[in-house]
């Protein structure tokens, strides 16, 4: 018999007429995992925080990382813009949105090398301080998932160029920009206890 | 009821397959090689303790041979064969095809073997010694194969946590019409429950891994004492995660004492509803209480209480399962077969184990036995009397249904009275050694525990062989004996309403729901009805 | 077949809002931790500032505002036992 996934669209009609989406369902219980595993870097950064004090964190530039997390809630805007576009049919606007998206995306993730290099720099490295170790691998991390979201884009742009989506048929994009977002709303969180909070 | 031929050939077991049937198998095979070699750890530890002093093996071996029993049980054994059980059974018990993402099943498999030889592998390069626990800085400055041992874990919390997603998606949308979730069997309802915390507490030790990972291989500073690290920390990272891992390793378990025991007493299951709401009452209470494994690790003394409070509190719904199961077979039909003996098995061990927790909550009492036998005789009821009779349990009764031939009964019956008498001879004279003073993890001992331990060996030998019957059944009646009918045991869960094996995708037609599937004794108790009604909902 | 979408085509107003929202709140955030307010009221107050804007983008770039509330479900719960952990690991 066939190995392929033998599925078929009925088969999720539990789901339908509960209202949700099988696919949907799947990405947010990844992102409750991806929260907590947020969770165990980031009680990681507090709890060393409130011991140690971190006064290495003054070297830090609040202003240049403000700017850049304004341009990662640039890109959510950009993200959400598509899925609204293709929701509407649009399938060349919904390009154009991801494109924008990729370009935010990869800014951001320019302005993090860069505020890096700066703080290797003045003497701040992974492996230096218990600050650094906690810093760089929390916010590291971040990036990572940024970069992975970063591809993630190139792939649902490539799809959509090869007209995958539809106003009917778009949780492909959907389920990336709960990705997305979600990655955003990370850095909402390490701008504050990071950078704000002193 | 159509009988479809079993599709394919053994070779599918080796191969990339989507088919949850398949994946289950995989799963369970897969984790009972590693319970084997778990198990021969564990029969050199023993052989080692049968009487005072380093006779076998020097500390340093017996601690590689003790951290890997420990890892190799708790992560390559007891963890993936409860996955494979919900593999198997989750979307036939629901009526479904296969599961909500088929490939994603596979490949959550497929991370299993490499992750297992990473494992093994460390012993090549200077074994990991620090114990399943990874205590740093223990673990931090120990051999190279605390590396591999952290990857290796790491794989295999991934591959947990993609099941879990597994599961959760497709009880949710994949439900048969009918199948509301006041009829899900109560495996189904353990397993979401266990889902629930592999998805909530297995990234915590991810993190924890990835920071103990990058200590080691690249030297950042997290658990640097010297720099202002902190060993507390990954007590807390560990214990987050490693608390819960026991309810996952035991939630299963009890989902299928739940199906066993209103088979084989033929009556329906008493509190259907307490035993559901227990299994997440359980899961729930569970994330919050792992700081009681750190009672004596110097964390301020008020923050214990609110731990001791939260232990306890977790025998209540556990209680609640156990006097439901009790009073589902109070006067009925019993028929002890060799699921059920290991079901009554399961009780009356896992009360044990059960009830020294309780012990073990109690901060006082943590302080004098922490550290001793009398913690691992514990942990030896739980996993052992627990789990694995219920494992054991689960793949006597799920075992026509899945091989599409029948055990034999009698040889069922010899591995359960040697399994029986072995786990209480091997850990119950671990209670008193531990309240006598005997440390855990100690290659050596005071000769004054020498009796208590001469008896532990005997029963661990006796467990090692008990072992056999089980490896012979299971091995011959797969290949040689009886064919099954669909529904030997005359049960009403809905994988007992399709062919043995079932076919592959599953149901000739996707069943329709009309009754709770414990309804024994009931006028009209036909749980399937074939699809030309209309769906009920 | 997908579920029918709770949320209509032309919403790109509504998008558009929330983001100059997110952008005066990250600006107040800067000008906030640059005041002279100190902890324990500027923590709550950045906090409070951060959450707003993680629940902007939850609620309406995630469409959790208009979903089954299921979906709200599973990612606040995570939320919540993250907090919970995060104050006991500084407090063990």
């Amino acid at each position: 018999m066939s190995q392929q996934a033998m599925t078929h669209a009925e088969d999720y009609s539990a789901g339908l007429a509960l209202g949700v989406d099988h696919r949907k369902i799947g990405m947010w219980l990844f992102i409750a995992s991806e929260v907590m595993f947020f969770g165990g870097l980031i009680a990681t950064y507090l709890h060393y925080k409130y011991t140690l004090g971190f006064p290495e964190a003054s070297r830090l530039n609040i202003v240049a990382v403000g700017v850049n997390t304004t341009i990662l809630l640039t890109s959510s805007l950009a993200v959400v813009m598509a899925l609204s576009s293709i929701r509407a049919g649009r399938s060349g606007r919904m390009s154009v949105f991801l494109l924008l998206t990729i370009l935010l995306g990869a800014t951001f993730l320019t302005g993090q090398a860069l505020e890096f290099s700066h703080l290797y720099g003045e003497g701040v490295t992974l492996t230096g301080s218990v600050f650094g170790s906690s810093f760089f691998t929390l916010t590291g991390f971040h990036g990572l998932h940024v970069l992975a979201g970063v591809v993630w884009a190139i792939v649902v742009l490539v799809r959509g160029l090869r007209r995958a989506f539809s106003a009917e048929r778009n949780m492909g994009v959907e389920v990336f920009g709960l990705y997305w977002h979600f990655v955003d709303i990370v850095w909402i969180m390490l701008f504050t206890l990071i950078y704000l909070i002193p | 009821m159509t009988t479809y031929p079993a599709t394919g050939t053994w070779r599918r077991y080796f191969s990339w397959n989507t088919d949850h049937k398949v994946i289950g198998i995989q799963y369970i095979v897969t984790s009972f090689v590693f319970f084997i070699l778990a198990g021969m750890l564990a029969m050199l530890m023993r052989a080692e303790l049968r009487a005072p002093g380093s006779d076998l093996l020097n500390a340093e071996t017996y601690n590689q041979v003790m951290t890997n029993h420990g890892s190799l049980m708790i992560f390559l054994w007891i963890l993936p064969v409860v996955a494979g059980f919900g593999n198997y059974l989750i979307p036939l018990m629901i009526g479904a095809r296969d599961m909500a993402f088929p490939r994603l099943n596979a490949l959550s498999y497929w991370l299993i073997p490499p992750a297992g030889l990473i494992m093994l592998a460390s012993f090549f390069v200077g074994g990991a010694e620090a114990g399943w626990t990874a205590y740093v800085p223990l673990s931090i400055g120990g051999p190279p194969g605390q590396t591999l041992w952290a990857v290796s874990v790491m794989i295999l919390g991934i591959s947990a946590i993609m099941g879990a997603i597994n599961f959760v998606t497709t009880v949710i949308t994949m439900r048969a019409p009918g199948m509301t979730f006041g009829r899900l069997p109560l495996f189904v309802w353990g397993m979401m429950a266990t889902s629930l915390l592999v998805l909530s507490a297995t990234p915590v030790l991810t993190a924890g891994l990835v920071l103990v990972a990058l200590d080691r291989v690249v030297g950042t500073q997290f658990f640097t004492v010297a720099s202002g690290g902190d060993p507390i920390l990954w007590q807390n990272l560990f214990w987050f995660y490693s608390h819960p891992a026991v309810y996952i390793m035991i939630l299963p378990a009890m989902g299928i004492v739940s199906e066993i025991f209103p088979v084989f007493a033929r009556k329906p299951i008493f509190g259907y509803r307490m035993i559901a709401l227990s299994s997440m009452a359980i899961a729930v209470l569970g994330l919050t209480v792992w700081a009681h494994h750190m009672f004596a690790s110097g964390m301020d003394p008020r923050l214990r209480v609110p731990y001791m409070v939260s232990s306890m509190v977790i025998a209540v719904p556990t209680g609640i399962k156990i006097f439901s199961w009790l009073a589902t077979i109070w006067y009925g039909k019993l028929r002890l077969t060799t699921p059920m003996l290991f079901a009554l098995g399961f009780i009356s061990m896992f009360l044990i184990g059960g009830l020294t927790g309780i012990f073990l909550a109690a901060i006082p009492v943590d302080l004098h036995v922490t550290d001793t036998y009398f913690v691992v005789a514990h942990l030896h009821f739980v996993l052992f009397g627990g789990s694995v009779s219920a494992v054991y349990a689960g793949l006597y009764y799920w075992f026509p249904k899945i091989t599409g031939r029948m055990y034999d009964e009698k040889t069922g019956r010899v591995h359960f009275v040697a399994n029986f008498v072995g786990t209480n001879l091997a850990y119950l004279p671990m209670f008193a050694a531990g309240l006598m003073g005997m440390p855990r993890r100690v290659a050596d001992y005071d000769p004054s525990f020498t009796s208590y331990n001469q008896m532990a060996t005997l029963g661990g030998l006796i467990l090692a062989l008990s072992t056999l019957p089980f490896l012979y059944n299971a091995i011959v009646s797969w290949a040689r004996g009886p064919k099954a009918a669909a529904n030997p045991w005359s049960a009403l869960t809905l994988e007992w309403q399709t062919s043995s094996p079932p076919p592959t995708e599953n149901f000739a037609e996707i069943p329709v729901v009309t009754t709770d599937p414990y309804a024994y004794g009931e006028e009209s108790s036909l749980t399937a009805e074939p699809a030309a009604a209309p769906a009920a909902g | 077949m997908q579920v029918p979408s709770a949320q209509p085509a032309r919403r790109w107003p509504l998008y558009l809002g929330v983001f100059l929202v997110l952008i005066l709140l990250t600006v107040i955030e800067i000008m906030v931790a640059g005041s002279g307010v100190t902890p324990p009221a500027l923590n709550v107050i950045l906090l409070a500032l951060s959450f707003s804007k993680a629940g902007l983008v939850a609620a309406f770039y995630m469409h959790l505002r208009g979903d089954h509330r299921l979906y709200t479900a599973i990612f606040v719960l995570p939320v919540l036992l993250l907090m919970v952990f995060a104050v006991l690991s500084v407090l063990i």
